[in-house]
């Protein structure tokens, strides 16, 4: 049976563009332009959706984007409102939260339970007995919750996006168009942004037909159309305000932050139920939701009706309705006198009983419950109780049109001050955040032509602020007359009276709230969750604060208003995550890892080689084999990631002596010097080393993931001290690459174009030349405790580089290696990682690295706290231990416990199993009586297993260096290597 | 001789480049596989020679060798040989050349004569063009600053965040139209390449190589890696 009109003027639809769809397994034809919701409702079907809570059969409420109980599942797309959603040919909708069909829902024996539910029953009831809670827990979480999640549904990829204007308007009605109309014609750059399909608002279905209407319509959208500055935005919601009028508009597709240097907020208002038993059965409607139907989408919403109002708008609503052929039965008005509209003498004349005093006392379900079959209404006091004979009136539907609550979320959110005008009885803006203005209804103005010059006037105040030359604006009235019935509620007995309806609250739910304690307006929104449900209180938090304030006999601005945060309506996750934005940095060797088959790990944001993967190897023996090749041949590891930054300038040298702990002032030009760095608490922060070029030049490393940090110290600590200095961050312009190994000297010296024997090239030397022709920085250091040379060289000749190093080293067994080896080798010889080794309060003390700390210098950060340090005793000391030679269970790991006497005293930081010397070795942090050389300890292992360990003294591996500072020796050949 | 130069995206270029050439060093894509011009447009630049200086003397240094100055910070000027000084802040300034000239190279020479408050800046960015009419959609869809609320005329440097990587842009006249150039730490330059990449195909856009951009620049003799 349809309800489709003939063709309305202005109507959304498409006629000649039919779409077919299937709901529920049923097919169904709709138009181009209509929603779910209206294709429905076209083709006869009442019930769309079951309640959140009591699965009661629920239809169209507002058909503005808050029906929450008609919510659809469109393939992965789930819980999709169908009130709004744009019908699409062969969808194929699924209603959700139920168990078994609309028709029937075996759910809906809540429903008949509902008197042993009362609101937060679930804070009284489930905790005991405590066997019985994962009981419970499983069936609420089995019976609760809107849709089912696919899991295996691709993530939508929906691009980030920004966008700037001058002035944003939020709101396509009549105030909003005028607004952006008036901002572009002086030149600003606009975006005009509506949720709707269409400009217009409520132009576009409050009595469209209308003279004044239409025409001011047709105008507006024409001029609109030929402001070539107003970028037009439907079918888009300003979910949020964040500071400096950032917006985020949200659309279909992405999210669009929008920088505005002015916005003006022409929102409208959001029509309020009234609440009354049954006021939820399908048929029962917001009056605008009704006159959405029927103009927009060419729809008869019922057959006969009943006009539930206070206020001139529900009289024009059933003047609608009488023209479209809907017999209205009565217009029942809560106010004792009713209106002097013209609109309610056309209804007399039209033989529309209006019945003036009286409230709906209840509406009565068809038998099937598919809709309403009848109301009762009867004279009421206005007190919320009926208090004279009640006569039933037969109808198929029911408009509600008792008032309104503005939509200010943006105004609140960015700081505007609220307060209700009891007149109005609605919330109005008193002063607004700089940059954010209202226009039209939001503002408490309801007259077409005043919402019309109260849009201009925002227009000119947002001119103004942002320095376009604006006239100074004339001042708008508000509305003075009662839009909004101050107390909409009818009690029951029998309950059923809904002002919540994304989560089934009853009027008694809130009186019982209050008197339980919960009588401030925040803690009866949590207590009862009223406003928390999908529509964010939409139509319900107005008539929760109007309650509350009856309840405690206080005005409304008394009570207040809950706090209004972002996003004020719910924005898809996919939307939210956006297009992934996570930057990666590369060296200038990755693709000869990749080449090389490496397997990467992240290091900050850094990847580099954990190891190089071969066919047949697991990572165990790789490491192995890596490690092996640098102790006995030649090894070659991307050091890139290091942070290196260039110090030039009179005072470098002073600069690096206050930030180091060592002295660095008499430090001679190609040298290098290991440095450590501390914050002023005196904890050890980065460590690296200190090259010196020249003069006033000089060259450190840091920490992979220290360099930014350290930068921007620098950068501070020489604007505080006043130093002549400059620094370069030069971490991403240089690569490095330590060659390492007892090889290392005859491959570099095949290469370099300068000499790097001894004693020309000593350990810990620094010589600036060439390489077969490439600049570079060649340092003589040994992290991994073998001769080798940390090379640095522009990343643009890093490859060129490695290539000519890996192809000249191949005859002395050259192998690439990871990090794992890296991390291996340098433990053996006693290095501390800075961040693994050491924490965020460990001191060079507790770190054994007092020889690198020159306590007699006149000053270097950190330097205060440590002479205070030095008077504590020690709470942990950093001590080499091994395993004993013969153990063969399961290691310890990396921060297990070192226990004694059932108590922690200490923790491992780093083990390994060395090749070299056969055992398992690594650092710990122990107390500092456990710390002596000799002394046995034990650790938690695996499963609780204990292993004892021995403190040893570090290096483990060549103790005397003798290695890393190894004069001129025969280098090994390959085949010496092998075997 | 030069050793060999790579750019940061070298291994990017591999499968889709059609043709490369050498420029100062580096090899640089000629012209790509795909046919057409994308729009957006992206070349990779990094071949052009660059270097930069910083410190109380460096406005100085740089006018007494006759190189324009810009006034602001955070502002450009083009030099005569066609190529351009950035001023990126108070003291520090980027010297870029035209693709077939080599002033920065002298530059950068020049500087390895101490002087003063002069401190050389080794610049080895990942260095991109931008062009096409749909710029301005990739812009917003991968920077929070208005690029194009910038008067070209003002000749403006932007230094802000691109997908989440340090930036430096500008405007600059390319031809008859206008083209953005950014340079990125090389670090970063993969990652900048392929997210940018990935948004421009969104948007009907790609890749282009050199001559795509410098149409003279077809000219130049092509090579096999």
């Amino acid at each position: 049976m349809s309800r489709r009109l003939p063709v309305r003027p202005g109507e959304w639809i498409r006629r000649d563009r039919p779409l077919r769809f299937s709901f529920e397994g049923r097919s169904y034809t709709g138009f181009e332009g209509d929603t779910v919701t209206s294709a429905l409702i076209a083709s006869g079907v009442r019930v769309l959706g079951r309640s959140f809570k009591y699965h009661r059969p629920r239809g169209v409420l507002s058909m503005a984007n808050h029906d929450v109980n008609a919510v659809v599942s469109d393939g992965i797309a789930l819980n999709q409102r169908a009130d709004v959603m744009p019908l699409r040919d062969g969808m194929d909708l699924q209603p959700v939260n139920i168990f078994g069909s609309l028709s029937a829902d075996r759910a809906s024996v809540i429903d008949k339970l509902s008197r042993f539910l009362p609101v937060g029953f679930y804070y009284k009831a489930f905790y005991k007995p405590k066997w019985a809670f994962p009981l419970w827990e499983r069936l609420i979480r089995r019976i609760s919750g809107l849709g089912t999640l696919n899991f295996a549904a691709p993530r939508p990829v929906s691009g980030k996006r920004y966008d700037f204007a001058d002035v944003l308007v939020v709101g396509g009605g009549p105030s909003g168009m005028s607004a952006a109309l008036s901002a572009a014609r002086a030149g600003a750059r606009v975006i005009l942004a509506d949720e709707n399909a269409q400009l217009g608002g409520s132009l576009t279905y409050a009595r469209p037909g209308a003279d004044e209407a239409a025409s001011a319509l047709a105008e507006l959208l024409a001029q609109v159309q030929v402001q070539t500055n107003i970028e037009v935005r439907t079918a888009t919601f300003a979910a949020g305000w964040y500071a400096d009028n950032w917006v985020p508009l949200v659309d279909g597709q992405r999210i669009t932050k929008v920088r505005a240097k002015a916005v003006v907020v022409a929102s409208g208002v959001f029509e309020q139920p009234a609440v009354f038993r049954n006021n939820d059965l399908p048929g029962v409607m917001l009056a605008s939701a009704a006159q959405r139907l029927l103009h927009r989408y060419a729809i008869a919403p019922m057959r006969v009706a009943v006009v539930l109002t206070a206020n001139e708008e529900g009289y024009l609503a059933a003047l609608d309705l009488l023209d479209a052929g809907v017999q209205v039965q009565a217009v029942v008005d809560f106010t004792p006198l009713g209106e002097t509209h013209p609109a309610a003498r056309r209804l007399a004349e039209s033989g529309v009983r209006v019945l003036c005093g009286h409230c709906i006392v209840e509406a009565h379900a068809a038998a099937d419950g598919s809709g309403v079959s009848a109301v009762s209404v009867a004279p009421w006091s206005g007190g919320g109780v009926a208090t004279g004979a009640v006569e039933t009136l037969p109808c198929d539907g029911v408009l509600m049109s008792v008032g309104f609550a503005p939509a200010a979320a943006l105004l609140y959110q960015s700081g505007a001050k609220m307060s209700f005008d009891e007149l109005l009885g609605q919330f109005v803006p008193g002063e607004l955040a700089p940059g954010v203005f209202a226009a039209g209804r939001v503002n408490g103005v309801y007259a077409l032509g005043e919402r019309r010059r109260d849009g201009e006037r925002a227009a000119q105040l947002a001119l103004g602020h942002i320095g376009l030359a604006a006239p100074t604006p004339a001042a708008v009235a508000r509305e003075r007359r009662a839009v909004s019935h101050p107390f909409p509620f009818v009690a029951h007995e029998k309950g059923k009276n809904f002002l919540d309806f994304d989560e089934d609250l009853q009027l008694k739910d809130f009186y019982n709230a209050a008197q339980e304690g919960f009588d401030n307006i925040e803690l009866l929104k949590r207590y009862t969750t009223v406003g928390m449900g999908p529509s964010q209180g939409k139509h319900s938090n107005m008539n929760a604060v109007r309650l509350l304030a009856h309840i405690l006999e206080q005005p409304i601005d008394a009570v207040g208003s809950t706090t209004a945060r972002p996003f004020f309506h719910p924005v898809p996750l996919g939307h939210l995550a956006g297009r992934g934005f996570h930057p990666v940095r590369r060296t200038a060797l990755h693709a000869r890892h990749e080449h090389l088959g490496a397997v990467f790990m992240e290091a900050g944001v850094w990847l580099r080689p954990e190891y190089y993967a071969r066919p047949g190897r697991n990572k165990a023996e790789l490491v192995r084999e890596e490690a092996k090749a640098v102790r006995t041949g030649a090894g070659l590891i991307d050091v890139g990631t290091l942070g290196k930054i260039e110090v030039s300038g009179p005072d470098a040298g002073e600069l690096l002596e206050r930030v180091y702990t060592g002295r660095f002032k008499n430090m001679k030009p190609g040298t290098t010097r290991y440095g450590i760095m501390l914050d002023e608490a005196g904890v050890v922060i980065d460590d690296g080393v200190i090259g010196r070029l020249g003069e006033d030049r000089f060259y450190f490393t840091t920490t992979t993931t220290g360099s930014a940090g350290v930068y921007r110290e620098l950068q501070r600590l020489i604007t505080m001290w006043g130093l002549k200095v400059g620094i370069v961050n030069v971490t991403g312009a240089y690569c490095a690459i330590n060659l390492a190994g007892p090889a290392s000297r005859t491959i570099l010296a095949t290469l370099a174009q300068f000499d790097v024997a001894e004693p020309a090239f000593p350990y810990l030397a620094l010589r600036e030349g060439n390489v077969a022709g490439i600049p570079v920085r060649a340092m003589r250091v040994g992290f991994v405790g073998e001769l080798g040379f940390e090379i640095h060289v522009p990343a643009e000749h890093a490859a060129a580089l490695w290539d000519l190093l890996m192809s000249t080293g191949a005859a002395f067994g050259i192998r690439a290696f990871g990090v794992e080896a890296q991390r291996a080798l340098r433990l053996e010889k006693g290095h501390i990682i800075i961040g693994q080794d050491t924490d965020g309060l460990t001191t060079p003390f507790e770190a054994a690295l007092d020889w690198a700390v020159k306590m007699d210098k006149p000053f270097f950060v950190g330097q205060r706290s440590l002479r205070v340090v030095q008077q504590q005793p020690l709470r942990q000391k950093l001590v080499g231990f091994m395993l004993d030679e013969s153990f063969a269970g399961a290691a310890p790991k990396e921060c297990h416990l070192v226990i004694r006497d059932g108590q922690v005293a200490g923790r491992i930081t780093s083990i390994t199993h060395s090749e070299a010397l056969g055992r398992y070795l690594g650092l710990a942090f122990l107390a500092p009586d456990l710390a002596e050389e000799g002394k046995r300890f034990l650790v938690r292992g695996e499963a609780g297993a204990m292993v004892e360990a021995q403190v040893v003294s570090t290096p483990f591996y060549d103790p005397k260096g003798e290695r890393q500072k190894a004069a001129a020796a025969a280098a090994p050949r390959a085949e010496e290597v092998s075997a | 001789m030069m050793p060999a130069r790579s750019s940061p995206l070298h291994a990017a270029h591999l499968a889709s480049t059609a043709a490369w050439c050498q420029l100062h060093g580096m090899p640089t894509p000629l012209r790509l596989k795909a046919g057409g011009v994308p729009d957006p447009a992206l070349a990779d630049v990094s071949a052009l020679m660059r270097c930069g200086l910083k410190g109380p003397g460096a406005a100085e240094w740089l006018a007494a060798r006759g190189m324009p100055v810009p006034e602001r910070a955070n502002s450009w000027s083009p030099t005569p040989r066609g190529g351009l000084v950035a001023r990126l802040g108070r003291s520090e300034f980027l010297v870029e050349s035209a693709w077939n000239d080599t002033q920065a190279a002298e530059v950068s020479q020049a500087l390895r004569e101490a002087a003063p408050g002069v401190y050389p800046v080794l610049r080895q960015d990942c260095a991109l063009l931008l062009r096409g009419a749909r710029m301005r959609e990739l812009w917003l869809q991968t920077c929070n600053v208005n690029i194009f609320g910038i008067p070209a005329q003002n000749r403006e440097v932007t230094l802000t965040s691109m997908v989440g990587v340090s930036v430096t842009i500008l405007e600059q006249p390319l031809g008859n139209d206008a083209c953005h150039r950014i340079w990125c730490d090389g670090t970063f330059g993969a990652y900048l390449w392929e997210t940018l990449l990935e948004v421009a195909g969104d948007l009907g856009g790609g890749a282009v190589g050199f001559a795509d951009v410098f149409p003279d620049a077809a000219t130049l003799p092509t090579i096999t890696l």
